[in-house]
């Protein structure tokens, strides 16, 4: 396996580039598929997912956070409501976006680029900048942090002067745990480790 | 660190190095606009309904979002949807209480399949070499139209048949009432383990042609005729929920439970005493214990309807000595006495009969006979006893006129059927019919074989259009259980998720087409969920929406409905029931294709607890399922006693080869203490040649050398009923894989190695 991987090189590295189709649907074609697993679509897929290698989040526009908390809005609604109701934030859609900026700031070239999507059913393809890899076995949950009065800043940073958003903070167990130990929030091993 | 873990580590730096290197890999796709408000990382549970048998389980369906890979206008991208992740039980219903059996746990994997056909097909080489062109729906559909509007309009209506796997279901009501209204040819029904014989037995015995319900939970005492109730048999999860209460589940009393079959199954496995007979013996077992507890006078006699059947009832079963029984089955009499005793005292006791015992020429008297021991344990109706779910009254008759597939593969071949359009839908009978209907010749003979699988298998492949269906996930999808619980039921579940590919229902394809063909059929239903309302509208005014919310609709059939709904003939009893018969039965020998000095040993081809009848070999979670009894996974294999593998000079995983008059199979040897001497068996599921990459080419099909002999009232295919011998042929060859070996677990299997 690892093996393949160095054959194959960069272009492996890619486990969303196009599957190959087959030039004709054929159960000879079949048996033959190109597909790696089900899990992961390429030898390279795999090869990363095993010693995660993980891409820089890239992110479709450059997203302005500060003006968008200069202007009052506040992280938790409309952009990433989920946060109270489950363990991920969410990502808006660029309906999301349209809701203001249909009438809003409709000048500005990155507000055309979007509505241009918008108009098309085309949505942005944010990347996530925090997160863990599945492998590190760690859950967290949004909702109860917030319930505890948790500001976003704690574990994201500044990100009220922020353009796009980086990864600013870096949070490890020591960060967790640091914490729960302040708020006599629980510290027993299943609260993450489930 | 010995040299082996540098070399692997050195690899391992090698090539996080090389592909870090790569820079930033961009995500190439296009995200689209979701069309669903999802809360990501919250699951939401809806109901479903369990395709995988007849037995119609409630599905509870854990449905998260994911990043679904689609193609809009023309642009492939990704879109954010709500999927099936997990397949649970459904707790309320009550068929099965909770419970899913492996393959319910698996039928996930139908909808993710990395082989599922995704769009209409039209068969571009010669067919049957698998090459098929990729065409849109209105292509597709215009192209079937316009061949169905040559029949009509040439007055060959006639020449449309269609053959389906015949559950009993609204979506064959559906098809029934199509070709009524086309005036096609009566649809095709076929199952390979079918159980025909035990609705023709129930309807003489108990003026029911239904399966039956056993209350297990109450019962204290169940002797079991080769039903394999635990792993295949009728509805396996309901009755492994009872039996396990039944065991287990009152405190201070522990219910018993006899088996006898010739070949030990899993629930064998878990009896109590395990009671092997001669084949085609059960019903003078079922006879002896009968006779013995008449003689004694452990149960009052009884002149019912179901000993009416059995010749010498009212006189105690002259003919069925304990001597004679030992004589006949091989059960030593004090152990038929013993079996009569304690059925007698421990009440309440059931008898139950199917499987293998149902798959011989002399298969209805076995029926008549255990019908007949229940009557005089006095089990019929009683708690702890046999039961017949009530049924709800359909949106369209259910008794529709069919043809058994030998009869239409003869007719078809022989050129007294002539075919214009074949369709087929939820079957293969390529590869589940024994080779000697030639079935494969008379399908052949059809000019345009229409199919609507979902899998390219040794059916849809000779299809010159395939016409996908969605998968159970994403289309409205109902069972009406025959049997399995103790009050009526009927599951409906709307589709759990959005459809991922260009497929479309098959009931909506069929009302569609009625719609476009040039003089319309005018089918009662404007959709098939339409078609669904109205059934379950003809039940009560809040019917619909309590099914839609839990997956279903149990309860009483108010009096007035119950009466139109009283006895109907299965959409699975392919012959129909008969006539009660009026001649009492007596025992005759059953009769073997192939002659016993030629052909030494009996072939029992059994329903794989994995693949039934091979319908789910495609998945791989099931062919990474290690078979219960032996362990082996991803393989076939022939089970020999250890007597006859001696005898034979065969060890495990040796090659044999086992010959029918029909023709012939290579497989490798298991050596099974749990199987009586004259007896070879195989489990039915591999050996296919098309059925995507995770079944083609595996293992061997036992039915391809399985002979033609029918069981005689109902025409049943008596699929154990055929001789065969053996030879060692070869060492192994390395395909046998076992999870075990000696007993001994390992944590990978392991292959037989090549000596």
């Amino acid at each position: 396996m690892i093996a393949c991987g160095l054959v194959g090189g960069c272009g492996l590295l890619d486990d969303r580039s196009e599957p190959v189709q087959p030039a004709a649907f054929t159960a000879e074609a079949q048996a033959h598929s190109p597909i790696f697993t089900t899990a992961h679509s390429t030898v390279g897929a795999s090869v990363n997912d095993f010693l995660m290698v993980r891409p820089k989040a890239v992110q479709p526009i450059e997203f302005p956070h500060n003006i968008h908390i200069e202007k009052g809005l506040t992280c938790l609604e409309y952009c990433h409501e989920s946060v109270t109701k489950g363990p991920q934030a969410g990502l808006p859609s660029v309906n999301t976006c349209m809701i203001c900026h249909a009438a809003i700031a409709t000048d500005k070239p990155r507000i055309q680029q979007i509505t241009a999507m918008s108009d098309k059913g085309i949505d942005l393809a944010w990347q996530r900048v925090y997160g863990f890899p599945a492998e590190s076995h760690v859950k967290f949950n949004h909702a109860p942090h917030i319930r505890a009065n948790v500001e976003c800043s704690t574990c994201h940073g500044d990100i009220a002067h922020q353009t796009v958003a980086q990864r600013n903070v870096n949070i490890n167990m020591g960060t967790c745990v640091t914490c729960h130990r302040q708020k006599n929030a629980p510290n027993d091993c299943l609260t993450c480790h489930y | 660190m010995d040299r082996r873990t540098f070399i692997k580590l050195t690899a391992i730096t090698g090539t996080s190095a090389t592909l870090a290197s790569c820079g930033n890999p961009e995500n190439t796709l296009v995200r689209f606009v979701p069309e669903e408000e999802l809360v990501p990382g919250i699951a939401e549970w809806k109901p479903g309904v369990c395709p995988m048998c007849a037995s119609g389980c409630g599905l509870s369906v854990r449905v998260m979002e994911a990043d679904v890979e689609t193609t809009k206008n023309g642009q492939q991208g990704l879109v954010r949807m709500g999927v099936a992740k997990k397949l649970e039980g459904n707790s309320a219903h009550p068929v099965n209480e909770g419970g899913l059996c492996a393959r319910g746990q698996a039928a996930i994997q139908i909808t993710y399949h990395p082989d599922r056909i995704t769009q209409p097909l039209k068969r571009s080489g010669t067919r049957g070499d698998g090459a098929f062109a990729m065409i849109s729906w209105d292509q597709a559909i215009a192209e079937l139209v316009s061949k169905l509007d040559a029949l009509e309009g040439a007055g060959n209506q006639k020449q449309v048949a269609f053959i389906t796997g015949g559950h009993r279901s609204h979506r064959q009501v559906l098809i029934d009432a199509w070709l009524a209204k086309f005036g096609a040819s009566p649809a095709v029904s076929f199952e390979l383990f079918g159980n025909d014989v035990l609705r023709q037995a129930n309807a003489v015995s108990f003026g029911q042609a239904q399966l039956p319900t056993f209350d297990l939970k109450n019962a204290r005492y169940v002797i079991s005729f080769g039903a394999d109730f635990l792993g295949t048999w009728n509805s396996p999860v309901s009755q492994s929920m009872g039996y396990g209460h039944m065991r287990a589940g009152r405190p201070g009393m522990r219910g018993s439970f006899v088996q006898v079959e010739s070949r030990m199954t899993t629930t064998g496995a878990s009896a109590d005493q395990w009671v092997p007979v001669k084949p085609g013996t059960a019903g003078v077992l079922a006879l002896g214990i009968a006779h013995a507890i008449l003689e004694h006078k452990l149960k009052p006699a009884t002149n019912g309807r179901a000993g009416a059947q059995i010749a010498g009832w009212s006189a105690g079963l002259p003919d069925y000595s304990p001597e004679k029984v030992e004589q006949i089955t091989g059960v030593k009499h004090e152990r038929v006495e013993r079996l009569a005793r304690e059925l007698a005292e421990q009440s309440p006791a059931v008898a139950m009969v199917g499987g293998v015992e149902l798959a011989h020429t002399n298969a209805l008297f076995t029926a008549l006979a255990v019908n007949a021991l229940n009557e005089l344990l006095g089990a019929v109706g009683q708690p702890g006893g046999l039961h017949f779910t009530p049924q709800i009254p359909m949106a369209g008759p259910t008794t529709g006129p069919k043809q058994t597939l030998d009869k239409f593969a003869a007719a078809v071949g022989g050129g007294s059927q002539p075919i214009g359009v074949l369709f087929v839908d939820d079957a293969n009978p390529v590869f589940a019919a024994p080779k000697a209907w030639k079935v494969r010749e008379a399908i052949e003979r059809a000019p345009y074989i229409v199919s609507f699988a979902s899998f390219l298998d040794e059916t849809s492949v000779l299809a010159d259009l395939i016409l996908p269906d969605h998968s159970f996930l994403e289309s409205w999808s109902d069972a009406l259980p025959e049997s399995g619980s103790m009050v009526a039921v009927a599951s409906v579940a709307a589709p759990p998720m959005k459809p991922l590919f260009q497929t479309r229902a098959t009931p909506d394809v069929l009302i569609d087409v009625s719609k476009k063909l040039k003089k319309p059929l005018e089918l009662p239903w404007a959709t098939y969920d339409a078609m669904l309302k109205a059934t379950f509208d003809g039940i009560g005014a809040d019917a619909w929406a309590t099914a839609q919310k839990q997956g279903g609709w149990w309860g009483e059939v108010p009096t007035s409905k119950a009466a139109a709904a009283k006895a109907p003939a299965a959409a699975g009893s392919a012959a129909g029931v008969k006539a009660a018969s009026t001649q009492p039965v007596a025992y005759a020998e059953a009769t073997f294709a192939g002659d016993a000095a030629q052909y030494p040993f009996h072939f029992l081809p059994y329903p794989s607890i994995q693949f039934y009848d091979g319908s789910a070999a495609h998945l791989p979670w099931l062919q990474e399922l290690p078979d219960p009894m032996t362990s082996a996974m991803w393989s076939s294999w022939v089970e020999l006693n250890p007597q006859t593998a001696a005898k034979m000079n065969v060890a495990q995983g040796d090659i044999v080869e086992i010959a029918s008059p029909i023709g012939a199979v290579r497989s490798p040897a298991f050596i099974n203490p749990a199987i009586a001497p004259d007896i070879v068996a195989m489990p039915v599921g591999q050996g296919h040649t098309t059925y995507t990459r995770y079944a083609s080419g595996r293992g061997q099909n036992p039915v391809e050398i399985v002979a033609p002999v029918a069981e005689p009232t109902t025409g049943a295919l008596a699929w154990a009923a055929t001789r065969v011998k053996l030879t060692r042929v070869g060492d192994p060859d390395g395909k046998l894989v076992l999870f075990s070996a000696g007993g001994e677990l390992r944590e990978k299997p392991f292959e037989l190695e090549k000596r």
